[in-house]
C-alpha cells in the first residue's frame, strides 16, 4: 500500500487500434509484475475482449440499468496474468447519453474507492475518441487520469482526433486535468506515414512514444480471442508492445500540447497531400508507364 | 459570456408553457424534466400571476416524469410512456400535452414517439418540446401555442369571414390574462365577430379546435404570440395583424377601429361602438374629477413592466389620466427590431408628453435610471423634489418605492401583493379599474 497509482488515459479516432494498443499494454505490465486495471470507456463495450478469450462482460451502466444499488465488484472481472477488466457501457444507439454514462460509470469506482483496495499500481482507460462531449473527457479532467497518450496513424482523420484531444487536454490543463504523455504510432510502418506523423508531432510539441507497425499477428491472435502479448510472446510486435510498456512505466513528466488551428489543420493536412501527389507522379517516369 | 440579469421577472420556457397549458379548460399536462422543474415553476409562476393556482390537473398536481440519472444515461422514453400511461389512467381530461424540461432535450429524448404511442387514446396526446435554454417564459407560451395550433387545431377547417382568434396576453406572466381576454372579447363581440381567446371565460377546446375557421389573427402584443401567430398562418392559412395591448378609452378605441377594419366588419360599427362605450365611461371616470381636482392628483408616474403594459400604462398615464410620466422601463429581453417596434408605441399620443423611455431586464434598472430622468441637480426649485409622484410595475419595484416613499401599483409580472381574480385592464372596463386603483392608492396613501 502506498505506492503512487498511475492512472493513464488511451484516447483515439473509433478503429484506429486503441483497445488492441491497450490491450497489449495491460497485459505486457502485468508481465512485468503489475498490478493492472483497464477501464474501457467506450459504448462499443469491446476494449477488454482479447484480455479475456474474446468474450464480453456484463458491463457497469447494463447492471445499473437493471438495479439501481450497485457493487463494483460485481462488474470487475479477471483477464490474463490476473488484469482487471472493466466496461463502463452505455445506452443502445441513439438515445440517451453515453458521456453520462461514463461520468456515472467512473464515479462509481471512485466513490466506492476500488482502485486503493485492490492496490492498484495501473488504471489504464481505454476511451472513445473524438472527445463529441464533456462526458468522453472526463478521464482527462478532474485529475482522474494523469497521462494521456494517443494512438494514431497516418490517417488524417486520425490525426484530426488526435488534434482535437490536444485542444481538450490544453483546456483543462489549466484546472489541474490531464498532460499528455505522447502519442503511440499505430499501423504506420515506415517511409511517408512515419514522416506524415513525426511532422505532426513537431508541429504540436510532442512526441511519439512507440511505432507500432500493422501487423498480421494482431489479427491472427484476435481471432483467438488473445493480445499478441499472450497469443504471440516470441513475435516481433509482442516486442514492440513490451517495449511500450517499459517505456510507460518509466514515463514520469507529461506536457502540455501545442494543437493546431482549425485552418492551421487544413492547410498542414493539403500541404502534405500535394507533398505526397508531387512524389507519386514523380515516381512514375513516361518509360515505365504501362 | 452572458450577462447577468438582476431579479428576471419571469421564469423559463417549461414554465411559460405549464402556465399556458394550465389556462386551458380540461387539459393535462405532463412534464418530462428532473423532479423539481414543475414544482418550482408552480411555486414562481403562481405567486407572481396574484395566486394562480394549479387549477384543473396543475400545480402541484402536476404529472412529471421526474427524470434522475438512469434516464439521462439510457433515455427517457419509456420512463415518459409509462407516465403517459399512468396519466390518462388517473387525471380526467380532454387534452394531454407532454412539455419537456432542458435535460431530456439535451439527451435527445424523443417526446412526440412517446406520444404517439397513445395515439389511439380516447383523448388526445401531444407532445411540444419546451426546453428552457429555447427562451424565457414568454417564449414558452409562443412554444405551446405553436404546439396546440399544429397538433391539436383542426386542419382544412372552412374559413369564416367573421370569426378572429386572440393572442399576445400570457397567462400567468399576465396575472389578470383572464379579465382582460374576457373585457376584449366582449368588445370585439359587439362589433358582430366571433371570437377566440382559448383561455377567457366560458371557452372549451372546442375554441382552439376550431381555431382554424378563423379569417384573422389578432396579436396584441409587439413580442407574444408573433411566432405562434407565424406557425398558425403558415398551417391554417390564416394571417395575422399586430396591434397594440388597449387600456383606456383612447387606446381602446384605436384598437376597436383598427381590428375593424383588419376583420373587415366595416368602421361604422367600430365608431357607434366606441360612442357607446365611452359613453359608459365618461359617466363613471368623471366621478373622480372632483378629488382629482381638490387634492391635486395629478402625478409624476415611474412605470416599469413588460412590452405589453409597460407602453400602454405609459400612454394611460399621459393621455387619460393627464398625469406626467417621467420614466418607463421595458423589462423584457428584446431584439433590435422589436425593441423598434415597441419604441414606435411612444409616439402619436394625444397629450404629446413621453416618459424617459429604457429597456432593460435588470430589477435595479428603475434604480438606475432614476437620476437620469430626475437629475437632482438641475437648478430644480426644490432639491428632491420627485413628489408626488407613483410607481406602476410590479412587486418587484417595491425596493425602489419604499426608499422614496412612493405608492406602488403591481400590474406587471410579479404580481404577489394581490390576488387577481377577475380583475381585467384592458379595455374600457380595464380602463376604469386602473383609474379606479390608482386614486384609491393615492387616497389610501395620504
Ligand atoms: N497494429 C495493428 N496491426 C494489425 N491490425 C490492427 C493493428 N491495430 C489494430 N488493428 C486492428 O484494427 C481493428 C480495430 O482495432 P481496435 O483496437 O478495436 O480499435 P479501437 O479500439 O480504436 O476502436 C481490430 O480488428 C484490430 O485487430
Ligand atoms: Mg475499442
Amino acid at each position: 500500500m502506498g505506492k503512487p497509482l498511475k492512472q493513464i488515459a488511451i484516447y483515439g479516432k473509433g478503429g484506429i487500434g486503441k483497445s488492441t494498443t491497450t490491450s497489449n499494454l495491460s497485459a505486457a505490465l502485468s508481465l512485468m509484475g503489475f498490478k493492472v486495471m483497464q477501464f474501457g470507456c467506450d459504448p462499443k463495450s469491446d476494449s477488454t475482449n482479447t484480455l479475456r478469450d474474446g468474450s464480453y462482460i456484463p458491463t457497469v451502466l447494463d447492471t445499473l440499468r437493471e438495479k439501481s444499488g450497485l457493487d463494483a465488484h460485481d462488474v470487475i472481472h479477471r483477464g490474463f496474468n490476473g488484469v482487471y477488466c472493466v466496461e463502463a457501457g452505455g445506452p443502445a444507439p441513439g438515445v440517451g447519453c453515453a458521456g453520462r454514462g461514463i461520468i456515472t460509470a467512473v464515479e462509481l469506482f471512485r466513490h466506492q474507492r476500488i482502485f486503493e483496495e485492490l492496490d492498484l499500481d495501473y488504471v489504464i482507460y481505454d476511451v472513445l475518441g473524438d472527445v463529441v462531449c464533456g462526458g468522453f473527457a472526463v478521464p482527462i479532467r478532474e485529475g482522474i487520469a494523469k497521462h494521456v497518450f494517443t494512438v494514431s496513424s497516418a490517417d488524417f482523420m486520425s490525426v484530426y482526433a488526435a488534434n482535437n484531444l490536444f485542444r481538450g487536454i490544453l483546456k483543462y490543463s489549466r484546472s489541474g486535468g490531464a498532460l499528455l504523455g505522447g502519442v503511440i504510432a499505430n499501423s504506420v510502418s515506415g517511409g511517408y506515414s512515419k514522416e506524415i506523423i513525426s511532422d505532426f508531432t513537431n508541429r504540436t510539441k510532442t512526441r511519439i512514444v512507440e511505432y507500432a507497425p500493422r501487423s498480421i499477428t494482431v489479427t491472427q491472435c484476435e481471432l483467438r480471442g488473445k493480445t499478441v502479448v499472450e497469443g504471440a510472446p516470441e513475435s516481433e510486435q509482442a516486442q514492440i508492445y513490451m517495449s511500450l510498456a517499459e517505456k510507460i512505466a518509466a514515463h514520469e513528466v507529461s506536457e502540455i500540447p501545442a494543437p493546431l488551428g482549425v485552418t492551421e489543420l487544413r492547410e498542414w493536412a493539403s500541404g502534405w497531400s500535394e507533398k505526397l501527389l508531387q512524389r507519386v507522379e514523380g515516381n512514375v517516369s513516361p518509360g515505365e508507364a504501362i | 459570456m452572458s450577462e447577468i440579469i438582476d431579479r428576471p421577472r419571469y421564469a423559463c420556457a417549461l414554465g411559460g408553457a405549464l402556465f399556458t397549458l394550465r389556462a386551458l379548460p380540461r387539459t393535462a399536462p405532463i412534464i418530462h424534466a428532473s423532479a423539481g422543474c414543475g414544482y418550482s415553476l408552480y411555486g414562481a409562476l403562481s405567486a407572481g400571476a396574484g395566486y394562480l393556482g394549479g387549477g384543473y390537473c396543475g400545480g402541484a398536481a402536476w404529472s412529471s416524469t421526474n427524470v434522475v440519472e438512469r434516464e439521462i444515461v439510457f433515455g427517457g422514453e419509456e420512463r415518459l410512456e409509462e407516465q403517459i400511461r399512468a396519466t390518462i389512467e388517473l387525471m380526467d381530461a380532454d387534452l394531454y400535452v407532454v412539455v419537456t424540461g432542458c435535460m431530456v432535450e439535451m439527451i435527445g429524448d424523443d417526446a412526440a414517439a412517446a406520444a404517439a404511442v397513445f395515439r389511439d387514446a380516447e383523448a388526445p396526446v401531444l407532445a411540444i418540446p419546451t426546453p428552457s435554454f429555447k427562451g424565457d417564459s414568454y417564449a414558452g407560451y409562443d412554444m405551446a401555442l405553436s404546439g396546440l395550433f399544429r397538433g391539436f387545431t383542426r386542419l382544412g377547417a372552412e374559413k369564416r369571414k367573421d370569426t378572429v382568434n386572440l393572442l399576445g396576453l400570457v397567462p400567468g406572466q399576465d396575472a389578470f390574462y383572464k379579465g382582460n381576454l374576457t373585457e376584449l372579447k366582449r368588445l370585439l363581440e359587439q362589433l358582430g365577430l366571433r371570437v377566440n381567446t382559448f383561455f377567457g371565460e366560458g371557452e372549451t377546446l372546442d375554441n382552439l379546435r376550431n381555431a382554424s375557421e378563423a379569417s384573422l389573427n389578432l396579436v396584441l402584443s409587439d413580442r407574444y404570440g408573433i411566432k405562434a401567430a407565424q406557425v398558425f398562418e403558415e398551417i391554417h392559412g390564416v394571417p395575422y395583424r399586430v396591434l397594440p395591448f388597449p387600456i383606456g378609452a383612447a387606446q381602446t378605441a384605436d384598437f376597436l377601429r383598427a381590428a375593424a377594419e383588419a376583420a373587415g366588419v366595416g368602421t361604422a360599427a367600430a365608431s357607434a361602438l366606441i360612442y357607446r362605450e365611452e359613453d359608459r365611461y365618461y359617466d363613471y371616470l368623471e366621478r373622480i374629477a372632483d378629488i382629482y381636482n381638490d387634492i391635486d392628483l395629478q402625478r409624476y408616474a415611474i412605470v416599469a413592466g413588460d412590452v405589453n403594459y409597460a407602453p400602454s400604462v405609459s400612454r394611460f398615464i399621459s393621455d387619460e389620466l393627464g398625469w406626467i410620466p417621467k420614466l418607463t422601463v421595458i423589462t423584457d429581453q428584446l431584439n433590435a427590431e422589436e425593441t423598434a417596434k415597441v419604441q414606435s408605441r411612444f409616439s402619436g399620443w394625444e397629450s404629446g408628453v413621453y416618459p424617459l423611455i429604457k429597456f432593460d431586464p435588470d430589477t435595479s434598472a428603475v434604480q438606475r435610471y432614476f437620476p437620469l430622468a430626475w437629475p437632482q441637480s438641475a437648478n430644480e426649485r426644490y432639491y428632491d423634489s420627485f413628489s408626488p409622484a407613483v410607481v406602476i410595475g410590479s412587486a418587484l419595484e417595491r425596493d425602489f418605492a419604499l426608499q422614496y416613499s412612493l405608492p406602488l401599483l403591481t400590474v406587471s409580472f410579479p404580481v404577489t401583493n394581490r390576488i387577481v381574480l377577475n380583475q381585467s385592464y384592458a379595455g374600457y372596463n380595464g380602463g376604469l379599474s386602473l383609474a379606479s386603483d390608482l386614486i384609491t392608492l393615492l387616497m389610501s396613501w395620504r
